[in-house]
């Protein structure tokens, strides 16, 4: 009997407590100031712990983290939190009293709400300055850019052998009798690839700001639909249960997936670099760039800025396509040599401002799926 | 725990003081009641908060937007008649499987009892691949339901057949054949001696699994995702992107709600069909109920429902474990071998095979945090049958079980924003994922262990003492003989649900500690058929692993059943 109660107790007494002590207090966050000793990353005189919160595709090769952790006397604990979408609300949500130090892995399309939310504190990596300035969105200092890819439309090279039946080179072509009922697509509402190829078309045809069902771009939707595009929730339906291309098991010649995902199916490597068994409709690639940044109340804000300026250096920047299938924003980092040869380079990669992404997106999702529910 | 039970029951039992005995009771219900409000109640009424009065204001006009939105009512509607419809199918079509493993003793009756749990641990994007390779259309069978309400039906069935089978089934097999027998000598027709003597013995463990089903079905996430393509979408899947996609907490407040009244009103219902029973039946062990086949009609039962299962399961399954062989150099273990491999020592890819250990592990501790809090809770449940012991179990029956009817997302977001601050700064606690996975598995202890108990005549027990039995050896000669069977099917269900379980491990999983479902997952968000092959093989183990165990928990008999 005396266990019961004590156990119940027990309980009690942590949840008041627990309950008691909610509140948390908004402290203005300091600004940081640069960390890099020469050039190099600091050294922590004791160990601290440093909380990532990642989506659930972060990748990184353990002796990568294992050289960070020797050098600098910091501990990373990497926090996985759902999809970039699920983590990065999920991060708005505890705003001022994060999970973790540093979030990776928002991409443009959610650049607007994260700075909507005041969620991040500045700083600004003195590395900042090998990247590439196509991909530095944010002047505040709040995000910074660590990789970028581009959402692009996949063929299945098998399916596309005579000259009546070419593969198709652009937008254009998706709409043609030869590839009716042949291409698969992921719902924008529930899918990042998804998103993207709706913003690429609103990018490539226009009408953004038109909100009847007579927009441009939903013209061309509408024409999709009647040479029967199928939609599927995600990423991985599409690809293994629909795309015939590849390790692909449907019957679908046409998804929509990366432009990093033909090197993955490649298992000999003598190919030529047009005879891989899938290949990319370069016209159709929309950016997407991932951003990383130090989450206001961050337990460790120079151990998170430390950590940022790691993920800009060279061993983590060559390290990127090899784990995540995306490409280096840092300029001259060396590619691994079956990306270097099975990607098809992407020169002009549709885009469309963040702003007017985090302004329109509910509103083009809804006029997306009026015409498909 | 588990030790202070035979006191507690024949205290009260030998004193037969009712105020005594509903201290007890209260007491019993006390932790697992506890556990809930700390780790479900806390949280989510903490999100619904957030949502529906954010800045200190309640908010309650988002009622009336969400009500007079007929895309919502339109989710509203579909969510539950597709649930209705998922349940009775799936009671229909279980129901002659669960007879055939009550009353017959065939070849791989044990391996099949336990295989029976496969499906219910696999990982929906798993089966879903798998399914669409057999009814998606150009699949193996040409038949294109993907898109369908019906490949959502038959995917329900798929996944909640067990539930039906084994629950029905350990009762049925407790049950006197005698009875039946001796109906049919005095030349009742089967129909009738099913209608008037089975159906009213086995009615409320229908109940109780039907109203598993319901809750899965009505709570269907990844199947209705995948299978139901995008013009069909539930309250789960609502509920899911309103909250975790764009955070808009008012509405995901609002159809959470919703779906709280909905399962609360669906689950007093069953939980009324449930008390209806009849009589106190003397339990047979399941070696004396059993007989083998003798008739033609017997064995065409036993062969009709192997057929069934063989093509509701073998067939997807069959495909998945053959594609988990099938690697680009021809047949072989590449893939499995590839489950070692670090890949270059990526975090991410910490071997898969070590997630293996991590579900075991994670498996162990919920089933011991479930069967000792199921434990409690079935004793406080099953009472004394006075009126208001049995109000007091209904809640607390209902209680238990609205966890499985509400959404991981609502309890997840809902853990970020309580357990931030000492002394219960959980949120990125490895301790939550078993704790997660027991609040999940506790309504499936509970269910199996209720009937067990309730079966129990108390005049057994006070004989026992009587003739002089220690309150210890009245545990152990009465009690523990007959809960033992249910306890053991409880141990099997919640080791399997945590094998399984994905929602609520996405959010909680640290890289670093995947589970089997993870890994899965994970390998299945890559391209190549690398990555492709790893999640078939990893599938494959997770399928054989859980027969394993199950069967091991299966086969474990209490001491001194056979006595019984």
């Amino acid at each position: 009997m005396k266990r019961w109660f004590a156990v119940a107790a027990l309980a009690l007494v942590v949840l008041a407590g627990a309950c008691g002590s909610s509140g948390s207090s908004s402290k203005p966050a300091a600004t940081i100031a640069p960390v890099l000793v020469n050039g190099a990353l600091p050294r922590f005189d004791t160990p601290v712990t440093l909380r990532v919160m990642t989506h659930d595709s972060f990748a990184v090769t353990q002796s990568v983290l294992d050289e960070f952790e020797a050098a600098t006397n910091v501990k990373v604990e990497l926090i996985a939190s759902g999809d970039a979408v699920a983590m990065t609300n999920a991060a708005i949500l505890t705003a001022g009293n994060p999970v973790a130090d540093v979030i990776f892995g928002f991409d443009e399309n959610l650049l607007g709400s994260v700075l909507e939310s005041n969620l991040l504190q500045a700083y600004t990596p003195q590395r900042l300055s090998t990247v590439d300035k196509s991909y530095v969105l944010d002047a505040s200092g709040m995000a910074t850019p660590i990789d970028h890819g581009d959402v692009c439309v996949n063929f299945d090279r098998a399916a596309f052998t005579n000259s009546a039946n070419q593969i198709p080179t652009s937008f254009d072509g998706l709409i043609q009798s030869p590839v009716t009922n042949k291409f698969v697509v992921e719902d924008p509402s529930t899918s990042t690839p998804g998103l993207a190829f709706m913003l690429a078309t609103i990018a490539k045809f226009g009408g953004g700001d038109d909100t009847s069902a007579n927009a441009k771009w939903l013209s061309y939707w509408k024409q999709l639909k009647a040479n029967g595009v199928s939609v599927v929730d995600s990423w991985e339906t599409a690809y293994y249960g629909s795309f015939s291309g590849g390790s692909g098991k449907g019957d679908h010649p046409l998804v929509v997936s990366y432009a990093s995902s033909p090197p993955a199916e490649v298992a000999d490597t003598s190919l030529a670099a047009d005879e891989s068994p899938t290949g990319v409709i370069t016209e159709t690639c929309y950016q997407q760039t991932e951003f990383a940044g130090i989450l206001r109340g961050a337990a460790n804000p120079r151990a998170a800025a430390t950590f940022l300026e790691f993920m800009l250096g060279g061993s983590f920047q060559a390290d990127v396509p090899g784990q995540m299938y995306v490409y280096p924003v840092v300029m001259g980092t060396p590619l691994p040599d079956t990306f270097a040869k099975y990607t098809a380079p992407v020169t002009n990669p549709l885009t469309l401002p963040y702003t007017d992404v985090a302004a329109h997106r509910d509103r083009w999702i809804a006029q997306w799926s009026a015409l498909f529910r | 725990m588990v030790g202070a039970l035979p006191l507690m029951v024949s205290a009260s039992q030998s004193r037969g003081s009712k105020r005594r005995s509903a201290l007890w009771r209260l007491l019993a219900a006390a932790p697992p009641l506890v556990f809930l409000g700390v780790f479900f109640a806390w949280p989510v009424s903490a999100i619904l908060l957030r949502g529906l009065r954010p800045h200190g204001s309640w908010n309650f006009a988002v009622f009336g937007e969400v009500f007079s939105d007929p895309s919502m009512r339109r989710v509203l509607w579909f969510t539950l008649w597709e649930s209705i419809a998922s349940t009775v199918l799936c009671v229909i079509v279980a129901l002659p499987a669960a007879a055939m493993f009550a009353r017959f003793r065939f070849k791989g009756k044990r391996v099949l009892w336990s295989a029976l749990l496969v499906p219910f641990v696999l990982p929906t994007v798993v089966v879903a691949v798998s399914m669409l390779g057999v009814i998606g259309g150009g699949g193996l069978t040409g038949v294109n339901l993907n898109g369908t309400v019906w490949a959502i039906l038959i995917a329900h069935v798929f996944f909640n057949y067990a539930v039906v089978v084994r629950t029905v089934g350990a009762t049925w097999s407790t049950i006197d054949p005698r009875l039946e027998e001796s109906a049919r000598t005095l030349g009742a027709p089967s129909w009738r001696v099913f209608r008037d003597i089975t159906w009213p013995l086995i009615r409320s463990s229908v109940a109780a699994a039907a109203s598993i089903v319901f809750l899965f079905s009505f709570t269907s996430f990844g199947i209705v995702l995948i299978l139901g393509g995008i013009s069909h979408r539930t309250l789960e899947v609502e509920i899911y992107d309103q909250t975790a996609k764009f955070l808009h907490l008012d509405i995901a407040a609002v159809l959470a709600i919703v779906q709280l009244v909905v399962v609360v009103v669906i689950l007093m219902w069953f939980g009324r069909s449930q008390r209806r029973r009849s009589v106190l039946l003397e339990q047979r062990s399941a070696s004396e109920t059993e007989r083998s086949t003798e008739t033609s009609r017997q064995r065409w039962l036993i062969r009709s429902n192997i057929l069934f299962m063989a093509v509701l399961f073998g067939v997807p399954l069959g495909l998945l474990v053959v594609r988990s062989f099938s690697t680009p150099n021809g047949w072989g273990f590449g893939f499995y071998q590839a489950l070692t491999d670090t890949r270059g020592g990526s975090t991410s890819f910490v071997p898969p095979i070590d997630a293996v250990g991590n579900s075991l592990l994670f498996a162990l501790l919920a089933t011991a945090i479930a069967l000792v809090l199921g434990l409690c809770a079935a004793w406080a449940i099953v009472g004394d049958g006075s009126k208001n012991s049995s109000i007091f179990s209904r809640w607390t029956d209902t209680a238990l079980m609205i966890p499985l009817g509400t959404s991981a997302v609502t309890v997840g977001f809902g853990f970020l924003i309580v357990f931030d601050e000492p002394p219960l700064n959980l949120r990125s606690s490895l301790w939550l994922i078993p704790i997660a996975h027991a609040i999940v598995a506790l309504p499936f202890v509970v269910r199996l262990l209720v009937p067990g108990l309730r079966s129990i005549d108390p005049r057994l027990r006070e004989a026992a003492s009587m003739l002089g039995a220690s309150p210890r050896r009245v545990w152990w000669t009465i009690d523990v003989p007959i809960v033992g069977r249910a306890l053991a099917a409880a141990a099997g269900f919640a080791f399997a649900v945590s094998l399984g379980e994905f929602g609520a491990t996405a959010f909680l999983a640290r890289p670093d500690r995947p589970t089997m479902p993870i890994a899965i997952y994970r390998a299945l968000g890559r391209p190549g058929d690398y990555n492709f092959g790893q999640a078939m093989a990893m599938s494959t183990i997770l399928m054989v692993l859980t027969i394993v165990v199950v069967t091991v928990i299966d086969r474990f008999r209490p001491a001194g059943v056979s006595e019984f």
